[in-house]
């Protein structure tokens, strides 16, 4: 053990000592500074482009909508339910403008003025929902809401579960001030759409959007999914499409970039691990002392595991105050549901862990580096090729999936790749979608254990080659 | 002085069809430096490379010290110090650090590396990169790795590659201290006749994987007869007197005359020669010289340094 451990130190000197290393860091590093200076630039672009509407702004746009109105009128052609139409719109804007009320949003007073038109037409008393508005008293305009449905539950029109559910939303609506402001992020109406849509799909077990029959597992996530969308809303945690929160971009993007770095170091001292040394003759010199071949062999391994670890920890580390110094937003955590308890993963610890599991397909393509790296003897044939197939694997095996739509595809270990989008089942990753479609039609089981065995597949034709080949 | 610490018994190899080294035998015992001669393309290296279990021998045993080296691989390979083909080190790394690599694996002090460093002389140059490293630097570094374990067998393959005159002088010197002095068994290859002359004890010569002759090599001083050409002007009256006055039989090549004598009586001879006034141009001592050895055993085939004569002394 004593002699594994002194060849390992060896192994980590050589290693670090290369000229080739240290560029390789440099190389790393650059990945996550461009990453961050990209993110950066899109954040300054949109900024100074992006101009929030105010509710001045909206305001006019109810007058001008007005003048609109009543050049249309002017014109006598119109037939009869147009004009009725026209007339109606007129008298809600000038409602509008009466109250100084923004229509053209999820905005509550908004509902409010729509409620009066109904009231007035249908000839009910509005002085309550005039001091409602005059009050800006938006609990009482939940209350209201609240009313409504109790009456259609006494009516009989809605089920007892359709009542639940829309009191949830109601509740939810009060709890986090949803439609309180005309400002109101789009996110939180999109949020508030998604949970009534999963509880209508959970209330009549057909999914809204595919028509498609819910079987108890997708019954399972679409529960699990509403409570994380209850956690996001309750949170002030918007999901990364709808939110301009640059450092959850960053935090998205670093990964990825800086992985597919480390992954091509890695596979660059992989590849020359043994064939460099093969081909200046220096493994003569180790293959000679008391030491037995599959020692030496154990003992690069083992640095090569080592570099991979420490370097993927430096730049989780780097992440994680890159992220903290660069920007200002709530970073990326990872929200889960675990037998109907909701789960969270904070910040760092996501961000290690997301790191790892993105390496775990880097170990495996640096194990085949180093494999051909004994097999083939030649530095660069084993570089590029593994390179290559890191880098091009996606792309064919998309392609060959299309075309063999066998069962047996999903034991292809370029199909077992992306244990991260495994893990993270329901992390926000736009770029989880664009992935294969196997993506998530296997299990993490299953995958680790495809990567398993091909792991202990390549290891052994290493091990066998390095101990019987002549060393020439 | 008669432990055998490298045996090789019946040893065979094949690439593909070609039989390279052909059941070859042989012994080196304690405190000998054993010459290894052969021309290109005759065995040496892939039998060094079979020793060092770089290459598996497909017949026979090897041992070093008494130890199996295919069933007791560790314990003989910590007898053994080696430089095979050239010494290859790490050029983006000083010579020290290239040592202190082997040190870790050797168990070696410190203080060790200090010492061979100053033996091999690349003390005051050894925190250079060993790429900055001449051909004769790098022998001298690889061979100051070999020497830091203080192996009972030194395994030196074409030692003298790129060494300079002053170098391989040098380089000499050190195997025979070390040898002599420590008791080390030291086995030489190379296809240079003169430096094994001047280094070995004794030589073996090898051609297509079979061993053809094992010759000791005697010392000066224990030598007691010698060789001399003789190169006078009156060859005929030369001889009478050499066949009158001291019984030699001598022979005559090209206008010179060899003869073969005890060391002792080379003074009185040339008084003699030179009192009959045969007018002598030149007495050269003649060395024994490997090269016929070498010529008859391998009959002269392949063998391209064919430099002529044995150059005594520096």
């Amino acid at each position: 053990m004593s002699k594994i451990w002194k060849l390992f130190v060896n192994e980590n000197i050589k290693t670090w000592k290369k000229l080739s290393t240290k560029i390789l860091l440099i190389v790393i590093l650059l990945a996550l500074i461009g990453t961050l200076g990209f993110v950066k630039l899109m954040q300054n672009i949109n900024s100074s482009s992006s101009n929030s509407s105010t509710e001045e702004a909206l305001l006019s746009q109810t007058e001008k909508e007005i003048e609109n109105i009543n050049e249309a009128l002017r014109n006598d052609n119109l037939d009869e339910s147009t004009r009725e139409e026209y007339m109606q719109q007129l008298e809600r804007c000038e409602l509008a403008l009466e109250y100084n009320v923004v229509i053209y949003s999820d905005y509550w007073k908004a509902q409010i003025v729509n409620e009066i038109i109904q009231a007035k037409q249908l000839g009910i008393d509005t002085t309550e929902l005039d001091t409602m508005l005059r009050k800006n008293d938006f609990s009482k305009y939940i209350d209201f809401e609240r009313q409504k449905v109790e009456q259609e539950l006494k009516n009989g029109e809605i089920s007892q579960t359709e009542y639940d559910d829309k009191i949830f939303v109601l509740n939810l609506k009060e709890k986090c001030k949803i439609g309180e402001s005309v400002d109101d992020p789009y996110w939180k109406t999109q949020c508030i759409n998604q949970i009534e849509n999963l509880q209508k799909s959970l209330r009549t077990g057909v999914d809204t959007r595919t028509s498609k029959a819910l079987s108890p597992e997708d019954k399972q996530e679409y529960e699990d999914n509403i409570k994380i969308y209850q956690y996001r809303l309750e949170n002030d945690f918007p999901e990364l499409s709808y939110s301009e929160n640059y450092r959850q971009i960053f935090e998205l993007l670093a990964p990825s970039m800086v992985v597919a770095m480390i992954a091509i170091t890695a596979m660059i001292i992989a590849g020359g691990a043994i064939s460099t040394e093969v081909s200046t003759g220096s493994i003569k010199f180790w293959a000679l002392t008391p030491n037995k071949r599959w020692k030496i062999l154990t003992a690069k391994i083992l640095s090569l595991f080592f570099y991979i670890i420490v370097i993927t920890l430096i730049m989780v580390v780097l992440t994680i105050i890159c992220s903290n110094m660069f920007f200002t937003e709530q970073g990326t955590e990872y929200i889960y549901v675990q037998d109907g308890v909701l789960k969270t993963i904070p910040n760092i610890i996501y961000m290690f862990e997301m790191y790892f599991a993105k390496i775990i397909p880097v170990v495996i393509f640096a194990l085949f580096a180093l494999m051909l790296s004994v097999l083939i003897r030649n530095t660069a044939v084993s570089v590029s090729f593994s390179v290559a197939i890191y880098i091009g694997n996606g792309i064919v095996m998309s392609i060959i999936n299309q075309l063999i739509q066998k069962d047996w595809i999903r034991f292809v270990p370029f199909n077992n790749l992306n244990i991260a989008d495994k893990i993270f089942v329901n992390a926000d990753n736009p770029l989880a979608i664009m992935g294969s479609s196997f993506a998530t039609s296997t299990s993490l089981q299953f995958s680790l254990a495809v990567l398993a065995v091909c792991a202990v597949l390549m290891l052994i034709t290493t091990y066998d080659s390095f101990n019987h080949r002549d060393i020439i | 002085m008669s432990n055998t610490v490298l045996e090789l018994k019946n040893v065979s190899k094949t690439f593909g069809k070609r039989k390279v080294i052909d059941n070859l035998s042989l012994e080196v015992k304690e405190g000998e430096i054993f010459g290894f001669l052969g021309p290109n393309g005759s065995g040496k290296t892939t039998t060094i490379k079979m020793i060092l279990k770089l290459i598996d021998n497909d017949e026979g045993t090897i041992k070093v010290n008494g130890y199996d080296t295919e069933k007791q691989f560790e314990k003989a390979m910590e007898c053994i110090g080696a430089i095979v083909e050239n010494p290859d080190m790490y050029k983006y790394m000083s010579g020290i650090d290239n040592l202190k690599l082997h040190a870790r694996i050797r168990n070696v002090s410190k203080q060790r590396i200090d010492e061979v460093l100053k033996l091999v002389e690349l003390d005051n140059r050894s925190k250079e990169k060993v790429g900055k490293y001449s051909l004769g630097m790098k022998q001298r570094l690889g061979l100051a790795i070999t020497l830091l374990h203080k192996p009972k067998v030194l395994i030196l393959d074409e030692p003298t590659n790129g060494l300079d005159p002053a170098g391989i002088k040098k380089l000499r010197d050190i195997l025979k201290e070390i040898s002599h002095k420590d008791g080390v068994a030291v086995f030489v290859s190379s296809h240079i006749l003169s430096e094994m002359q001047l280094m070995c004890d004794r030589v073996a010569v090898i051609d297509n994987g079979k061993i053809v002759k094992i010759e000791e090599i005697s010392s000066e001083e224990e030598e007691k007869t010698e060789v001399l050409d003789v190169k006078v002007k009156n060859i005929e009256k030369a001889q009478k007197i050499l066949k009158e006055k001291f019984n030699l039989e001598s022979k005559l090549k090209q206008n010179n005359i060899e003869i073969t004598v005890e060391t002792e009586k080379v003074p009185e001879i040339i008084k003699e020669l030179a009192l009959a006034d045969v007018e002598i141009k030149a007495v050269i001592p003649k060395e024994h010289t490997l090269e016929e050895i070498f010529f008859d055993a391998t009959k002269g085939e392949n063998f391209e340094n064919g430099k002529k004569g044995g150059v005594k002394g520096e």
